[in-house]
């Protein structure tokens, strides 16, 4: 799985076209959808992937949009979390290997395409890299401009700090081998991100 | 000032400079007093030898005159490590004061805009001795001294990297200098010029060393010794 | 396999080190190979850093990194203080180590105590310090390193040679060969993709065996207890979210103040270490798992270690604790680029390693005092410090302090020497002397041959004998 893909290449949204920009050259995929057919949307680029389980987070995100219905009609087997799944499964090492996990970032990171994940009941701290394929469900409004604008809103005065936060940026890698980057390494091997207007 | 180096192997390199210099008009004095900048013992871990020495220097050269050194690396000494070596001594203040007014030769062409006239024409490949480029800051002056002098010359590749020199560093681990003296030798050499110039006598001497050992034909020059043609 | 056994007295230097600095340094430029990885892997640095330099400003980055960095070690106890609160107030165990022993030894009794067989860790210089590997395996319990690169040095039994790319030494067929040993078949294919899917699978039986997940720390956060672990590979945040308990192993001057400055330093470190503006993953992690969430570790130990760091600061070697072990000085050091890391024989190698290694293991320490010397002062570790560490200067004051046979033999050589160099008339008349000696020795303009200190330049390098030197 290496092609990108499509989803529309401009939003006429600055950010959102330089968020657009930096997920593609961190590796990862991106497309922009409205509300209404983000569902579909996300549950064929996961069929077209050759995804046969989905976890998802229990997110309001994800029942909005109608994902797991959308999967199921694709033939995909659907999890919520947590799965109540043993270890050596939720690891891939027993059950179906083509596993994508699905999360609902809580903001992005425009220049260096960061997603920001906060672990919480509804959404495991490995979802995104215990499983092959990684699908993040990003709406639109929650999208800034830097690092620093994210991580103030994360761990903002007042609020108590998530026990883990996570910020991706790009599918797995390891340059050990020969210094040369190589894709999927313990994470996953494939990042896109449903950006949902 | 005109280096213990100069002094020990290449005396034609302070005599060039003082050439140089006279011929843009300069009124110039060399001390003859004079001895060393008091790196060696610096460099070696000898704080106390170096100051010893380092105090007789300042006293040498305590008149307001502008004080031009041949050498990145000797300059660099003075103006760098001088205000730490003598940082609470009494000297402080007459060390703060040499710094101040010491500068390289060809930093001090650019800073009075001064031109010596025709010298070799070349063609010449330049080394950035390290101490020139990292303490003095320096890369422009001697390509713009070698420039007005009508010197062409082909830079060569990583001409910013190290040549494995380093002082003491050459006789302590002489395996891993001369490596790195080999590097710059063949990388000299590949630029088409046969001859290497520097702003410092002893990367030079170093780099023409292990050139002569391994058999690769370059030839070696103070910038200065260009310049006095 | 018994090269990592032997140690036992909580130094740093590994003492499997074999040889003296220069006999390693020796070794290492005989090893083409080597040679051949190492300037591969500096280069293709060298050019995303070059790349990075214009587009995001480096060179104010680094100022304002600088700052912050300075700042934090100047008020680091209160920093520690506030950390230590945040992390117990979130759910997590605080330990302060004054030693590595000390932080091994709560380590694997906390591993005993909970009868934990086998351990999964992440990359971490930290407990490379401390030789934690070694003292698990004393006790008998299992460690796994699962950054692949470590893996792979696992394998092979070796160190790691570069803080952030451990295996950079090795090529592909050399890490295929060592794969098929470990999985004992030959079913292991050869190429760079198929390697990794390789590793991929073997690590995760571990991760799914394993009682405790080690890490390192990047960095501190005091203001809300929170460590910051930088990867690129996912292995880390398995680390941290797999195994029931996640220890975390940090120095003790990796803290910062807020999440403003940590916000700063995250960004500049992956540049300066991989020139990249992110790394892949940042885990943020912030004691134990909450109620309610079903992944994730139920404890957290934070280990906090001095082992000779504290004593650094108000020395002249403070800002050395500036350090946010990126490695950018690695890849800078032309004597790094042409030996390795391995050849220093130290965990941090580098300019970095050869201050800091001295300094926390005592100046006469035979397996670290050398060091400081294996530099040409050539500065480029200071120009690629992405917090503006005068690491030439920390140097030259390393040599200062380096206290050995041969420091002290060049102590009464440069003693007689300022005595002469300090009076003219003596120094003229030796300068006279030695120009004499020179011309003596010198055939067709060149000497091929000189007596004391010169026997170390001739080694490798004639002495022209007239300037400017003939052909």
């Amino acid at each position: 799985m290496s092609t990108a893909q499509g989803g529309s290449a401009q939003s006429g949204d600055p950010v959102m076209d330089l968020l657009m920009a930096s997920l593609t050259r961190r590796k990862a995929t991106a497309q922009v959808v409205d509300a209404a057919g983000a569902g579909r949307e996300a549950a064929r680029w996961m069929a077209d992937a050759g995804v046969a389980r989905a976890v998802l987070a229990s997110d309001p995100v994800v029942e909005r949009i109608g994902l797991a219905d959308a999967l199921k009609r694709e033939g995909i087997d659907v999890r919520m979390w947590p799965t109540g799944l043993g270890k050596r499964e939720t690891m891939g090492l027993e059950g179906p290997v083509d596993v994508c996990g699905v999360t609902v970032p809580s903001l992005a990171v425009a220049e260096r395409g960061t997603i920001v994940l906060e672990a919480s009941e509804g959404h495991g701290r490995g979802l995104d890299v215990t499983s092959r394929h990684h699908v993040a469900l990003l709406p639109a409004d929650r999208i800034v401009r830097t690092l620093g604008e994210a991580l103030a809103l994360t761990f903002a005065d007042g609020r108590p700090a998530p026990s883990a936060v996570s910020l991706v940026s790009g599918p797995s890698r390891s340059s050990d081998i020969e210094k040369i980057s190589t894709l999927g390494a313990h994470g996953a091997l494939t990042e896109h991100v449903v950006i949902i207007r | 000032m005109r280096t213990c180096l100069s002094d020990a192997v290449a005396p034609s390199v302070w005599k060039s400079s003082k050439r140089v210099l006279e011929r843009c008009g300069v009124q110039v004095k060399v001390p003859r007093g004079q001895t060393c900048c008091s790196q060696p013992a610096w460099t070696a871990g000898h704080p106390d030898q170096a100051r010893a020495v380092a105090r007789h220097t300042i006293d040498v050269f305590s008149g307001p005159e502008e004080v031009v050194v041949p050498s990145g690396s000797c300059a660099g000494m003075v103006v760098h490590a001088y205000p730490e070596m003598f940082k609470g001594q009494p000297e402080e203040e007459a060390a703060l004061d040499l710094a101040r007014r010491t500068i390289e030769l060809t930093q001090f062409l650019a800073k009075h805009e001064l031109d010596p006239g025709p010298g070799a024409p070349g063609p010449v490949t330049l080394h950035d001795s390290c101490h020139m480029l990292r303490v003095m800051h320096e890369s422009q002056s001697p390509r713009e001294a070698l420039a007005n002098a009508g010197c062409e010359v082909r830079e060569m590749q990583h001409t910013d990297r190290c040549c494995g020199f380093g002082g003491v560093f050459s006789i302590n681990f002489p395996e891993l200098s001369g490596r790195l003296g080999e590097e710059k030798a063949r990388e000299a050499i590949a630029s088409g010029a046969r001859e290497v110039v520097s702003c410092d006598l002893g990367c030079l001497m170093h780099i023409v060393g292990v050139a002569h050992r391994e058999g690769i034909p370059l030839r070696a020059r103070h910038v200065s010794e260009v310049l006095d043609r | 396999m018994s090269t990592r056994k032997r140690r036992a007295d909580g130094g740093v230097a590994y003492l499997d080190v074999q040889g003296t600095l220069r006999e390693r340094t020796v070794d290492a430029l005989r090893d083409r190979t080597l040679r051949g990885n190492l300037d591969t892997a500096a280069t293709s640095w060298g050019e995303s850093r070059d790349a990075m330099r214009e587009e995001y400003g480096l060179d104010e980055m680094r100022e304002r990194a600088r700052e912050i960095r300075r700042s934090n070690i100047r008020n680091l106890p209160a920093l520690l203080t506030e950390m230590q609160a945040k992390v117990r107030e979130a759910g997590g165990t605080v330990v302060r180590a004054a030693d590595g022993a000390e932080a091994c030894r709560y380590i694997t009794g906390l591993a005993r105590a909970r009868g934990v067989k086998v351990v999964a860790k992440s990359k971490s210089m930290a407990t490379e310090e401390i030789k934690l590997n070694e003292a698990l395996d004393d006790a008998g319990i299992e460690v796994v390193e699962t950054d692949l690169g470590e893996w792979i040095l696992q394998l092979a039994n070796e160190h790691p040679s570069h803080i952030i790319a451990p295996a950079v030494h090795l090529n592909r067929e050399q890490v295929a060969a060592l794969f098929r040993e470990e999985a004992g078949t030959d079913d292991v294919p050869d190429d760079r993709e198929g390697l990794v899917a390789h590793a991929r699978v073997r690590l995760r039986e571990k991760f799914a065996e394993a009682g405790i997940g080690v890490s390192g720390v990047n960095l501190g956060v005091a203001s809300t207890g929170t460590v910051c672990v930088m990867e690129n590979e996912g292995n880390a945040r398995l680390v941290t979210s797999q195994p029931p308990i996640h220890v975390a192993v940090m120095g003790m001057e990796r803290v910062v103040a807020d999440w403003d400055e940590a916000a700063h330093i995250l960004q500049v470190l992956p540049m300066a270490a991989i020139g990249q503006d992110a790394a892949n993953y940042v885990n943020l992690i912030t004691g134990p798992r909450r109620d309610g969430e079903s992944d994730g570790p139920e404890e957290f130990h934070l280990v906090i270690i001095d082992g000779g760091r504290g004593a650094l600061r108000g020395t002249e070697f403070e800002e050395a604790l500036s350090c946010i072990r990126c490695g950018a000085c690695l890849y800078s050091c032309p004597m790094w680029r042409s030996v390795g890391g391995q050849a220093y024989g130290s965990p941090y190698s580098g300019p970095i390693g050869a201050v800091i290694t001295p300094l926390l293991e005592g100046p006469s320490s035979p397996a670290s005092r050398d060091l400081p010397f294996m530099s040409s002062l050539c500065g480029a570790c200071g120009e690629a410090c992405p917090v503006g560490i005068p690491l030439q200067d920390l140097l030259v004051r390393a040599r200062a302090r380096s206290s050995s046979p041969d420091t002290r033999k060049s102590g009464l050589a440069f003693r007689a020497w300022s005595r002469l160099w300090r009076r003219p008339s003596t120094y003229r008349a030796w300068m006279a002397g030695w120009r004499l000696m020179l011309r003596a020795r010198g055939k067709d303009g060149w000497a091929t041959e000189l007596p004391g200190p010169g026997a170390g330049w001739t080694q490798v390098r004639d002495m022209p004998t007239r300037w400017p030197p003939r052909r």
